[in-house]
């Protein structure tokens, strides 16, 4: 593998999606119109096609070959010799991030060719909405490829951007309005952190290059040749840690997720919940280095998530919405995730990014399919028993709800799994969460899929329910696929495993080691835990997977009176889960609204105050042209009687003396 | 032979005079006369001051003056034919514009 071939392929990869931008809105609205979706197929196209070659010639190089650097050309320079450049950094993590990214991608702009349609026409916007899903797709490859904290941060922001932009989609209504903005701002306190982290980075390592500062921070050193300090990289790790948390919706930050749903569900399927949202599993799994110098910011991150998992895993209990209740989900997995990387099972972390991409992005494009059947209508209690009408998305959606609920044998069961297991041998409390949680996700993911699709059929008033069309079909089936096989390129066949065949920690954890490098250290190993109680966990998660399930059924197609009883019996406990721990009404007491009296106070100060200033330097003229104004009656015989009693004057001033 | 100072006060009388009819007249016409009046009086009084100092400068600059006014008169004149085309009327008020 040579970096210069590997260049061509990163530049296809990068401008393969934005040049379907380009033409998306250049050529669009005058010309292509309801082909639009062609330039973007193109485009992400033509992106997955190079992703693949890329990921192809990362596994040929072997760990020898990667990670190559690419400096595409030097930026600008802050202070003589240190060079910011814009370079790209392509190893395992890269190229299996790009797939995914690109992958997902393709089939969302497929699937969007029929769900931006209302009876076969394209909606308003079909061609701004291309054009913002191939800025994203080209944002999100270049954080990806970035090859410095300064390129990371530009894409981090690009992503941020676009999907602002695509959650205000419909911006001609107030809650799609209010939620892009809202996710905007909030991911701008997680920024802010994420903005200092790289400031500090540049400060301890007068670099922002990933291979510098990583080399440095392995030898312990700062750029002077100091010693680092744990506080130091402390400080680092978790500032850096504060854009994870924003950009990944984890606790005090995750309130812009669940709002970020009044987007299309094309949109939620790609960004909010496959790739933009695990941009910060991939930013700590890429400065793993980072993080592992600090064992308090590991902890940190590790309790961050477990607790994310949890929180948000209760609270998608009992909503009804059925993209929000995707959107909890997709909250608590990433925790999942970040409580891989905090106990030091990145590779494991990465597995559970990969696989949930493919089945959150199916759940997600199913929710869609349900919705464009339902005219527009989510809410599960207004609909039931589609799977006579929907035959192909209910099957799909069931495949992808399976693997989210951890069924053994499925993507989702390896990957959760994996973390559930690291976290048990770092520690047990940690590890009894991931178990909770895991037996929360079946259940809430089936009652789901009960209330929407088991029970009696029906639907909103005045709605023609039909099943999707094959552009819809299509993508749902390929990424049904992935849900069911992903997996197992996460374990290998060995006697004695799981089952007695399953040995986890297969070809594509070997794949992700060399990427990994600080995690290893910190990973427990499958002896250290002991054989018996790895399997057994595997086992026993397996059946709370299996449990979760079944009591949904129970709860909600055999016997619904026990749901009702249940929700009689606790209804403080109702009331604050389906208030969402009121968590959006504190922020609006004690931030929102004191900051917005703070906005008003300024506002006034500038209105009246500092405006004031301003009128009275104005004024002043003003009011004396005022006054002397009087003095141009514009009569010529005025004039002159003014020039006859100047005159006289002047007179009497001469004789009197 | 009248005095000097009779001279002088014709030239104040005719300068008078023209002042009066400046400020009171409204026809425009009558207004450029008044002030061509006011004009006569201040020659009148160059030539007697010239003569009270036995000079020949009075009576060139009043000459000189002569001349100057002729010429203002048709530049005058000029202007008010111009203001007449305007507004079919010569009377002063009507020309107010400029009022602040």
């Amino acid at each position: 593998m040579t970096a210069v071939d590997l260049i061509g392929l990163a530049l296809v990869v990068l401008l393969g999606p934005l040049a379907g931008c380009l033409v998306c809105g250049a050529l669009g609205p005058g010309f292509l119109k309801g082909r639009t979706h062609w330039a973007a197929i193109l485009g992400v196209g033509s992106a997955f096609v190079a992703s693949v070659l890329v990921f192809q010639r990362v596994r040929g190089a072997g760990e020898a070959g990667v990670p190559v650097e690419i400096e595409l050309y030097r930026w600008f320079s802050a202070v003589p010799d240190i060079w910011f450049s814009i370079g790209l950094w392509v190893d395992q993590l890269t190229s299996l991030m790009l797939l995914v990214v690109t992958g997902v991608a393709l089939l969302v702009v497929i699937y969007s060719r029929e769900y931006m349609r209302e009876d076969g026409r394209p909606v308003r916007g079909y061609e701004r909405f291309f054009a913002y899903l191939g800025l994203f797709v080209f944002s999100m490859c270049a954080l990806v490829l970035g090859g410095n904290f300064l390129l990371l941060y530009l894409g981090w922001e690009a992503v941020g951007l676009c999907s602002y932009l695509l959650i205000g989609f419909y911006y001609d209504r107030p809650s799609a309005a209010a939620a892009a903005k809202k996710a905007f701002l909030v991911n701008r306190v997680g920024d802010f952190g994420f903005a200092l982290g790289i400031l500090m980075i540049y400060l301890t390592f007068e670099s922002v290059d990933f291979a510098t500062v990583f080399g440095l921070v392995e030898s312990g050193v700062d750029a002077g040749g100091h010693a680092l300090t744990s506080g130091r990289m402390t400080l680092i790790a978790l500032l850096l840690f504060c854009g994870a948390v924003g950009k990944s919706a984890q606790f005090p930050l995750y309130v812009w997720l669940p709002d970020a749903m009044e987007g299309p569900s094309p949109v939620s399927a790609l960004i909010h919940a496959a790739t933009m949202v695990t941009a910060g599993v991939y930013m700590v799994a890429r400065c793993g280095v980072i993080f592992a110098a600090s064992p308090v910011a590991m902890t940190i991150v590790a309790c961050v998530g477990a607790f994310t998992a949890l929180f948000a895993a209760t609270i998608a209990l009992v909503q009804f919405d059925m993209k929000r209740v995707l959107a909890y989900s997709t909250v608590s997995q990433l925790g999942y995730m970040f409580l891989g990387l905090g106990v030091y099972a990145g590779s494991a972390a990465v597995f559970h990014l990969y696989t949930h991409a493919f089945f959150k992005a199916l759940l997600f494009l199913g929710a869609g399919s349900v919705m464009h059947a339902m005219g527009g209508v989510i809410d599960i209690r207004k609909f039931s028993g589609l799977r006579r009408i929907m035959p192909w998305t209910y099957a799909t959606m069931v495949v992808g709800a399976l693997a989210l609920a951890g069924m053994p044998l499925l993507s989702g069961f390896w990957s959760k799994d994996e973390i559930i297991h690291a976290a048990f041998a770092h520690n047990r409390l940690l590890g009894v969460v991931g178990l909770l949680t895991a037996l929360l996700t079946a259940f809430y993911t089936f009652r789901m899929i009960f209330l929407a699709f088991h029970g009696v059929t029906k639907t909103p008033e005045g709605v023609h329910a039909h099943e999707s069309g094959w552009w819809i079909r299509w993508p749902l089936c390929v990424l049904a696929a992935g849900a069911l096989l992903a997996g197992f390129v996460g374990v290998y066949l060995h006697g004695g495993g799981f089952l007695g065949i399953f040995e986890p920690e297969g070809v594509l954890h070997r794949f992700l080691e060399p990427a990994l490098p600080a995690f290893a250290a910190g990973e427990p190993h499958a002896e250290a835990a002991g054989h018996l109680a790895r399997f057994g966990l595997m086992y026993l998660s397996g059946l709370l997977a299996i449990v979760g399930i079944v009591l949904a059924y129970v709860l909600y197609v055999d016997s619904p009176m026990i749901a009702n009883i249940l929700a009689r019996t606790f209804p403080r406990t109702r009331a604050v889960l389906q208030g969402k721990f009121f968590v959006d009404e504190a922020y609006e007491q004690w931030i929102v609204r004191p900051a917005r009296s703070l906005g008003y106070v300024c506002y006034n100060l500038d209105l009246y105050f500092i405006d004031g200033v301003v009128w009275l330097v104005s004024d002043l003229p003003r009011g004396l042209g005022y006054l002397f104004r009087v003095v141009q009656q514009g009569r010529l015989q005025g004039y002159g009687a003014s020039m006859v009693f100047g005159l006289a004057i002047l007179t009497l001033i001469v004789f009197w003396r | 032979m009248p005095s000097v100072t009779a001279y002088m006060i014709l030239g104040s009388l005719l300068f008078a005079l023209g002042l009066v009819g400046f400020l009171s007249r409204r026809n425009l016409i009558v207004v450029f006369l008044s002030t061509e009046l006011m004009f006569q009086g201040v020659l009148v009084n160059f030539v007697a001051m010239g003569s009270l100092r036995g000079q020949l400068n009075g009576q060139i600059f009043a000459l000189h003056l002569l001349v100057i006014a002729a010429v203002e008169a048709g530049v005058a004149l000029g202007l008010v034919v111009y203001l007449y085309r305007r507004k079919a009327t010569l009377d002063t008020e009507s020309w107010s514009g400029m009022w602040g």
